[in-house]
């Protein structure tokens, strides 16, 4: 039926798509499918309601004043907090210095932890009885905060938990980026007697500017899905003011029971995220460029 | 070029003073990144009564791990949780390696409809899938089983894996593989024996980031298990809201929980630092 090099080919990637298709493609379709039906877990009549769902999730003003922002805002200060972070324990990295390699293994550290594990970590050192946090400005005179059940506190720590944990992503990419790059205009540089600075905003930046490009855009689409971090330190709250969209999704189908409205909301922030991916390559290649 | 000076940090202050600063920040650092496991290994030594003033107090003890580990539920999830990552991560550089390794070696429609497909969904916010993947599993009869957790902890890899193996595999010199294909080599022959064991150390890489990501995944675990297969990270968020008030025990187990991926990462570093740099 074919020939070799067809036959070669197509084996080569039949597991893989044979794998995606069961568990991904089949999935998706048969959520698009839920989206548009009556299926709550408790009652599942599954009778065609069109576009109910949809209008219910695209109206509630939760998803459009809470969650959506939020998404927003966590995705964007997320990414420009670790790529700015990363890459100056980058650039601390690429210059040699006594015990180089020590600190280098010690600010990898986040790259191994879970992130439910970090959530558990940041949990108990901001405990509002007795974590180290509020001991520790009790102890200078100030007053110790209930960080977790204040919106823009609680909205924050989640932040600097996944700054912690992605920072270091940026710091290895970026290194290995760094180090592949030429000599000769660096030594041109030093010769000149550049300053520092400008070293970095015409030689440096410029040079890395492919991978942080590719950096920023993967993150950025892994940060629009943040669940587990946001679950274990705040479970969404106080009330829902820190949900993001994955939890939004997740709460409507596991804890209201309503398959169909959880499906449309995951379909929804599926097809957003499409439209960021696009958007966000060509935006942020362009003004990499400028 | 030895003789070029790099351009120095602060160039206004005398060495010493720069070289003192500079130790002193690093130092800050490091201090920064890695407090937040000190201060959990710490919790996780102190007793029962000492956790709620972990700042003060001198006595240490090893009593939480001990009643983690009597714990059976534990135990269960941590073995469980090895097993899936270990098995999750063989099968997934099977896959990925090969399909990588079309995407770098062959050009064409095909190559172009598997790289387009590969890149939409990596896009793909994970409750996207994994929600409707819990009545499909359901319906399969694979909701809370070993295998309907193992296999897609294989899918979610697939995309991104393909597209890293794809670079690593552009990055060798596919001349060794025509020459045995001359010599007599089938076109898997070259793929397994000359290809695959120039790629080794990408291949370490990835294995050991698939081992961790696998680890450390929450989200599938979550919605496709019940109380069959528990997993540790599971387990461990169920700890919060179940046991909030026993620090101690919930520092021992997450101590334990990160002491394989620390290992695993120790071991590997290299592998990956030398992986990802290709």
């Amino acid at each position: 039926m074919f020939g070799e090099q067809q036959r070669f080919v197509l084996l080569l990637i039949a597991p893989a798509a044979l794998l995606l298709l069961l568990f991904q493609v089949v999935p998706i379709v048969i959520g698009a499918n839920a989206s548009f039906r009556d299926w709550a877990l408790y009652n599942p009549k599954k009778t065609w309601i069109g576009f109910d769902h949809y209008v219910a999730v695209i109206t509630d003003p939760a998803f459009l004043y809470v969650v959506l922002p939020n998404t927003f805002l966590f995705m964007v200060l997320s990414v420009a907090g670790a790529l700015v972070a990363g890459l100056a324990l980058a650039l601390l990295l690429n210059r040699p210095f006594r015990g180089q390699k020590l600190v280098q293994t010690i600010l990898l550290v986040p790259l191994m932890v879970a992130p439910v594990i970090a959530a558990i970590m940041i949990r108990w050192i901001f405990n509002d009885q007795f974590g180290i946090v509020n001991v520790v400005l009790e102890a200078i005179g100030l007053e110790g905060q209930p960080w977790l059940v204040q919106r823009w506190s609680a909205f924050g720590i989640i932040l600097l938990t996944d700054i912690w944990l992605w920072t270091p992503w940026f710091t290895l990419l970026l290194l290995a980026g760094l180090q592949s790059l030429p000599k000769e205009p660096f030594e041109a540089a030093a010769i000149d007697g550049t300053t520092t600075w400008r070293v970095f905003r015409y030689l440096t930046l410029p040079m890395l500017r492919p991978v942080i490009v590719v950096c920023v855009v993967i993150r950025a689409i892994d940060a629009f899905r943040t669940f587990d971090i946001v679950w274990t330190l705040t479970g969404g709250g106080p009330g829902r003011s820190t949900e993001l969209f994955s939890l939004y999704a997740y709460v409507h189908a596991f804890l209201n029971l309503d398959l169909g409205r959880g499906s449309a909301a995951a379909i929804i922030g599926g097809l957003v995220i499409l439209v960021i991916g696009v958007v966000l390559y060509r935006l942020v290649d362009r003004i990499a460029k400028a | 070029m030895a003789m070029v000076n790099r351009p120095q940090f602060l160039p206004w202050l005398p060495p010493i003073g720069r070289k003192t600063l500079f130790a002193l920040a690093v130092a800050f650092i490091c201090f920064a990144f890695a407090f937040p496991v000190l201060w959990l290994i710490l919790t996780s030594l102190r007793p029962e009564s000492g956790v709620y003033y972990v700042h003060r107090g001198t006595e240490f003890t090893l009593a939480s791990f001990a009643e983690v580990l009597s714990d059976e539920r534990i135990v269960a999830a941590f073995l469980n949780s090895a097993l899936i990552s270990t098995l999750a991560t063989v099968f997934s550089l099977l896959v990925t390696v090969s399909s990588g390794y079309m995407l770098s070696r062959f050009t064409g429609p095909a190559s172009r409809l598997w790289f387009g497909t590969i890149y939409v969904f990596r896009c793909v916010p994970y409750i996207s899938w994994v929600l409707p993947l819990y009545f499909v599993t359901q319906s399969w009869g694979l909701y809370d089983t070993y295998t309907g957790l193992l296999l897609p902890h294989i899918a979610v890899h697939i995309c991104f894996f393909s597209w890293l193996m794809k670079g690593f595999f552009d990055g060798i010199d596919p001349s060794m593989e025509y020459a045995a294909m001359i010599d007599g080599c089938t076109r898997w022959g070259a793929f397994i024996r000359v290809a695959v064991p120039s790629a080794l150390p990408a291949i370490s890489a990835l294995a050991v980031l698939c081992w961790l990501f696998t680890w450390n995944e929450f989200l599938f675990a979550l919605i496709l298990t019940g109380n069959r297969v528990p997993v540790i990270t599971v387990v461990m968020a169920q700890f919060v809201t179940e046991m909030g008030l026993r620090w101690n025990l919930m520092a021992a187990t997450a101590v334990m929980a990160l002491l394989p991926a620390f290992l695993i990462a120790l071991f590997g570093q290299k592998y990956v630092i030398r992986g990802l740099r290709i």
